[in-house]
Order: structure tokens, then C-alpha cells, then sequence
């Protein structure tokens, strides 16, 4: 990472060592681990509201969004905070006006990902070839997959890429991965 | 059950900027005050600095609907919590402008404030000395007069050079952005450190939020603030013409009177006509204070137009603040021959962190996979961003009214309809056009400034007037209806200028303490 400077005279880099990285809880055969998103990723932790459908749509077009997206740990992430009371619940999602409950959303979106990949290509969207993945994203964003039903493409392919967005660059870790300083005031406690 | 509680001198709906102001002010001058806020209490420690977990101080309460042909958003806009959406505000202050106030008599626009500047001018100088702002009074050459800024403006960052060589390439002007953000040490508080974390919350006070503004006042005062408080309803006297208590539901639901000789809603313009109509009764099937009709009608935002442009070198765009370093007012002049009518401006030069709406990633929205990659990497050094913000005029179309969804206790949920008529498209290509002109100036190789209308702010619903047939309530904000019903923040403006909101709804709201305190015994 480059050290800056600038005429603002900040000390960019000093504030950083305060900020705090930790995990989120998981329970593994009854027994309370701490784990990154990225570490529950690693381990293939189970969800808890995704099905294993739904998370292999999110997780391949998480990736095709935004390369890095599946490892930082999108579907553990996403599962988690869809299933947090709204009023603690950190999604993009929340900010952008999204029905309640977020988890129907979500989940209406990756039935139909995968509904729609079907009906054009006669597979879900995990398994298309990666051009294929490329044109359908492409397409969903565009509003032009025939046939699409649920919550609109367009703003599904909004949210997501926001999302994907969040878990790469949005945390402390990804901060660093672009170069900028993370500077809290107050660091969060955990990425999300 | 319900719960009739020991009356009070003033109840208040809304824990907000201007909530919070009244109580500070109403009690001390020796009233007794309870605020009622729908949110949970909340402290600097909740001022996360994250993009994740800042979205906690945004709105959690029944969702509103949102319909018209260019709908705004509503959560983004909103608070949640003691604080409200000060706690996240930008803290832009600059002043409405003489003319603002006169849209009707010197253009044949809108309708007229019942006030002029000269009438909100000395309230506007009395918030700015109790909470400080830095500026250049001499250098914003747009301003209206007004003593001069207590504080110096802030530093400018590389973005921010880079932006105004562009205005002055094409001859237009910048100023340092008049913000309610300590440049210097201010009466206690430190000065800000840029370090861009302005919009998840500034726990330090360098950013005038209510933590370090009104709040400590309310509550060394004796204020009373109750959380997870939802007010239902506002209740009447027998006669109906006066208002007599807010009805409320605790945090177990339990119902609860609270009675007062004044009540004030503050509870956002949504909200508050919300509760308008919610207090239907007889004499007032149409909602309280609403014998005009025009509850919830002449809703407004302001245009938002971002303009985007990719630079070769370190523009260090995630230092300053988010509300900009720089401001351009030279298009404020609302009147264009063979052009849209309204005022625009610019803040120049937003600290900007890599997600969320404002974040690098949404510069750029149509893009994913390795170039989206690629393109938030030289985003993070290169992009300048800076925002349009625009004028739309009241029209009865765009409403807030009631959705189709209920509250736990029965009562409907809100909606928002607004459209943007051709007037405001014109206005959003114009302030379009220049912002690609002013970044082609500044030498942008890449330049980003979507043609879609967005908004930013939530503006009337409940307006003020001096006529009562096409007005809710007076200047001071006392309903028409009802001499001790008060209704405050940005819902009472008749028009919106292009200016951001909360400087302006701090001065009314100052005007409105003093004119209460000063005239109790006629209005409570």
C-alpha cells in the first residue's frame, strides 16, 4: 500500500492501527467459532436462510459482478444480515428503499436468476459458461431477459453489485486492497 | 389500557434537529418539555466509521411507498434515533437567498414565503454563532448579507483544486462551502481531521450534530427525551380547537397520553402528515390542521446531478468532507430566457469512500466483473466527483398521502409521489451539461454524469403561508387550524431554492422558539 501525505497535514496512516478486525460468530456442531466471511467461505459453512440453490447463483454472479466477491464471503455475509432484526440489519438493501423482508427479495432475485438461465440456456446460472454468465449479467442489468418476473433486473442488478462491492472494498480489509487509508473515528467492530 | 400521563408544558414528536432545538430552547426557558422519538436513544459511540454499519442511522420505521414517474428515495434521506438525520447530515449550510422568498411576485412562479430574508436573516446569524461555521463570507459572492463566518473555511484537497480550475477555465466562480464543521477549535469542540467519514456519523463534534448542538442543552435543561416512542395520533380538546395531547405506544406496546398545552410535530414532513392524518376526528374528517386540503400536497426534493471525471493523479478523494469543499452559485438565477425556471448550484468535491449510494462504486453503474475492478482501483486515486443540486417549483401533484400498507396499530403507511414535470427535466440537462463542461475544463479523461433525474432531500407537505386556504400554517409554523399545534423542519417550506435545507430549517426553527417562548401565554 502507498504512503501518502498530504498538505492537510493528516497523519494518514496512524489512525489506521487503531482499527479492529474481528469475525462473526458461528456455530459449528454446537460449538461457538469466531470466523471471518471470508474464513466461513473457506470452511463451506452451511447457511442459514439461502438455500444451496440460492447460494450458488449468489455466489456466481457475485463473482461475475465483482471478481473477489465469493471468497470475501458475499453468501455468508448476505445470509447472515437478511436474517438480522431489520433495525441492525447493514444491507445496501436497506438504504435503497427494498421491501421488507429483505430475505424475500433476495431470495425472489436468485430463484429467478436461475429461473431465467433455464428457460434461455437450459441450466442454472452457476453452471453456464463464462461468456454465457457475462451476457445474462449484462442483460439483467439492461432489463432485456425475456420472460424475467420478481423484484426488476435492473435494480436487482443494482443492489447485488452493491453488494458485492461491500464485502470487497467496503471493510477495512478492502479499503486497504485500493490504497486508502481507513482513518476510523470509531473502527467497526467486525467487518458487518 | 391506556395511560393518561401528568400533563406538561410541551410535548414534542421527533428527536431530530429541530426536536431537539425547540426542547433545548423551550426548556430553558423554564418549560417542561417531553420529546417522543419513534427511534432507539443513540450516542456518539453509535457514529460507526463504516458505509456497512452507518446504515443503522437510517430510517427503520413503517417503510413508505414510493411512486411517480422519477421517485425519490426515502431511507437514505431519513434518521432513525435521538439525533435524527442530523446525526448524518452534511452539514452544507448555506443561506437561502432574497429571492427565494419571492418566487411568486418576481416571476410569476410558485407562491411567496410569508417572510423575507430580512425576516429570517437575524436567526440565521444567531444559529451560526452558537454553532459555528466556517466560510468565507467575502469570497461567496452569492451570499445574502449576514455577519460574517465565525470560523475560517476548511482546507481543500487535490480534488478540490483540480474541480475549481475547471469552473475558472470556463469562467465561473468557486467559494469555500459554508459548513457547520469546525475548521478551528469552536466553543469546546475540535476542529475535523478530513478524514471523510462525515455522512456515517462524527463522533468527535466537529460536525455540528445534534450530540454537540441542541441535545446536551434539552437535557441539561430538564427535556425529557422517551425512545421507541411511536406517536399515533395528535388528540384534540372536546371543542376541536385546540390540541390536546400526542397519543403514543411504548416500547411494549403499552398506549400512553401525553398532555400538553403546546405539541409540536418534528418528526419529518413525511411523518408529520402522517400524523395529520391519522388525527382525523369530527370537525376535521379531512385530517387535523388540514381544513385547506393541502396536507401533504406541494411535496418537493431538489434535483441531484452528480458529475463525475477520472484525473491521472492522486486527487486524495477520500479526504475533507463529504459534503464538498467548494461551492458555485453562479447558476442561481432563476430566470432564463427560453429556459427552465429554478435555481442550481454545486458542491464541489465530496470525500468519497469506495461503496455505498455516494461511494466510487456508484460513479460508474453499468459496469461489472474485471473492468468494474479496474475501474474502482484508478477511482480510488483519480475521481473527482462533484454534485448539482436543483430547484424544482411545488406543484399539488407531488404529495405525500396515505400507501397501501398499515402499522402494527392499525394506522396506514405513507406515500410519495413525485414526478419530475419538463421544467425540472430542463433544469437537470442544463446543470448536466455543465457539469461535463466544467470537468472537460478541469482536464477529465473520463467523464461520468448520468442524464437520469435523481434527488437528494425532502422538502414541504406542510407548508406555511399567509393565506390559510393554500397554506397549512403561518411562518412560525403554528397551524392555521389550531393556535397550539406547531409544525416544524424542511415540510413547512412553500419553495426549496437550491440550497441545501437544514441551515435554513435551523433559522426557522430558532425564530419559532423565540416567538413561542416570547408569546406562551397567547399560544399555550
Amino acid at each position: 500500500m502507498t504512503e501518502r501525505t498530504t498538505e492537510l497535514g493528516t497523519p494518514r496512516r496512524a489512525i489506521l492501527k487503531g482499527a479492529a478486525l474481528s469475525g462473526l460468530i458461528f456455530t459449528i456442531d454446537g460449538i461457538s467459532r469466531v470466523l471471518t466471511p471470508a474464513q466461513a467461505y473457506a470452511a463451506d459453512l452451511p447457511l442459514t436462510i439461502l438455500t444451496a440453490a440460492e447460494k450458488r447463483a449468489l455466489e456466481a454472479l457475485g463473482e461475475t459482478l465483482l471478481p473477489g466477491a465469493t471468497a470475501a464471503g458475499l453468501a455468508h455475509y448476505i445470509d447472515l444480515e437478511i436474517a438480522e432484526a431489520p433495525g441492525d440489519c447493514l444491507l445496501f438493501a436497506r438504504i435503497v428503499d427494498v421491501a421488507l423482508p429483505y430475505a424475500a427479495f433476495y431470495q425472489a432475485v436468485l430463484r429467478e436468476i436461475d429461473g431465467a438461465a433455464v428457460r434461455q440456456h437450459n441450466a442454472p446460472f452457476a453452471d453456464l459458461e463464462p461468456e454465457t454468465q457475462i451476457a445474462f449479467t449484462a442483460a439483467m442489468r439492461d432489463g432485456t431477459l425475456p420472460g424475467w418476473q420478481g423484484p426488476s433486473a435492473p435494480f436487482a442488478f443494482f443492489v447485488l453489485r452493491n453488494d458485492a462491492t461491500d464485502v470487497v472494498y467496503g471493510t477495512v480489509e478492502g479499503f486497504d486492497k485500493l490504497g486508502i487509508p481507513y482513518m476510523p473515528h470509531i473502527a467497526p467492530p467486525r467487518p458487518w | 389500557m391506556v395511560t393518561t400521563l401528568d400533563a406538561v408544558d410541551v410535548v414534542i414528536a421527533g428527536a431530530g434537529i429541530c426536536g431537539t432545538m425547540l426542547a433545548a430552547k423551550l426548556a430553558t426557558a423554564g418549560k417542561t418539555v417531553v420529546v417522543l422519538e419513534q427511534g432507539p436513544n443513540r450516542a456518539p459511540s453509535d457514529l460507526i466509521s463504516s458505509q456497512l454499519w452507518s446504515r443503522r442511522l437510517k430510517w427503520n420505521g413503517l417503510p413508505v411507498e414510493l411512486a411517480g414517474t422519477d421517485p425519490t428515495g426515502y431511507r437514505f434521506n431519513t434518521g432513525w434515533g435521538v439525533g435524527g438525520s442530523g446525526i448524518h447530515h452534511y452539514a452544507q449550510w448555506p443561506r437561502l437567498k432574497p429571492e427565494d422568498f419571492h418566487t411568486k411576485t418576481l416571476y410569476g412562479k410558485a407562491v411567496d414565503w410569508p417572510i423575507e430574508y430580512n425576516d429570517l436573516r437575524p436567526f440565521y446569524d444567531k444559529v451560526q454563532a452558537e454553532v459555528g461555521i466556517s466560510g468565507d463570507h467575502q469570497a461567496e459572492i452569492w451570499r445574502p448579507p449576514g455577519d460574517p463566518y465565525p470560523m475560517p473555511p476548511l482546507l481543500t484537497t487535490p480534488q478540490a483544486d483540480i474541480l475549481a480550475k475547471g469552473f475558472n477555465a470556463i469562467g465561473l466562480r468557486t467559494a469555500p462551502m459554508p459548513l457547520a464543521i469546525n475548521s478551528t477549535e469552536y466553543k469546546g469542540r475540535p476542529a475535523c481531521i478530513y478524514d471523510g467519514w462525515c455522512d456515517a456519523g462524527c463522533p468527535i463534534g466537529a460536525l455540528a450534530n445534534p450530540f454537540v448542538t441542541y441535545l446536551p442543552t434539552a437535557r441539561q435543561a430538564g427535556a425529557e427525551f422517551r425512545t421507541s416512542a411511536t406517536v399515533t395520533r395528535v388528540l384534540t380538546d372536546r371543542t376541536g380547537k385546540r390540541a390536546a395531547a400526542l397519543e403514543y405506544y411504548d416500547a411494549t406496546g403499552h398506549l400512553q397520553i401525553q398532555s400538553a398545552s403546546l405539541i409540536i410535530l418534528a418528526a419529518n414532513g413525511t411523518q408529520n402528515v402522517r400524523l395529520l392524518l391519522n388525527s382525523a376526528r369530527a370537525g376535521h374528517e379531512n385530517g387535523l390542521a388540514n381544513r385547506s386540503g393541502t396536507v401533504g400536497l406541494y411535496f418537493m426534493a431538489h434535483l441531484a446531478m452528480p458529475t463525475s471525471g477520472m484525473f491521472d493523479q492522486d486527487l486524495q478523494n477520500d479526504l475533507g468532507v463529504t459534503g464538498g469543499a467548494l461551492l458555485n452559485q453562479d447558476g442561481y438565477g432563476k430566470h432564463r430566457p427560453n429556459g427552465p425556471f429554478g435555481s442550481y448550484a454545486w458542491a464541489i468535491s465530496s470525500a468519497r469512500k469506495p461503496n455505498d449510494i455516494i461511494g466510487l462504486a456508484n460513479t460508474e453503474g453499468a459496469l461489472f466483473g474485471p473492468d468494474y475492478d479496474r475501474f474502482l482501483k484508478n477511482a480510488a486515486r483519480g475521481l473527482a466527483t462533484m454534485m448539482g443540486i436543483g430547484e424544482i417549483t411545488p406543484r399539488p401533484e407531488n404529495r405525500i398521502t396515505y400507501g397501501d400498507g398499515k402499522d402494527a396499530f392499525g394506522y396506514p403507511a405513507m406515500k410519495i409521489v413525485l414526478s419530475a414535470d419538463n421544467n425540472a427535466k430542463a433544469l437537470a440537462a442544463i446543470i448536466r451539461a455543465e457539469g461535463i463542461k466544467v470537468m472537460k475544463a478541469a482536464g477529465a479523461s473520463q467523464i461520468w454524469a448520468p442524464d437520469a433525474v435523481n434527488w437528494q432531500h425532502l422538502v414541504g407537505g406542510h407548508r406555511m403561508g399567509a393565506d390559510r386556504r393554500t397554506s397549512v400554517c403561518d411562518s412560525y409554523g403554528i397551524t392555521h387550524d389550531l393556535p397550539n399545534l406547531v409544525l416544524t423542519g424542511t415540510g413547512i417550506f412553500p419553495t426549496e431554492g437550491a440550497t441545501h435545507p437544514t441551515f435554513s430549517s435551523h433559522a426557522l426553527t430558532q425564530r419559532t422558539a423565540e416567538y413561542l417562548v416570547k408569546n406562551w401565554s397567547g399560544i399555550a
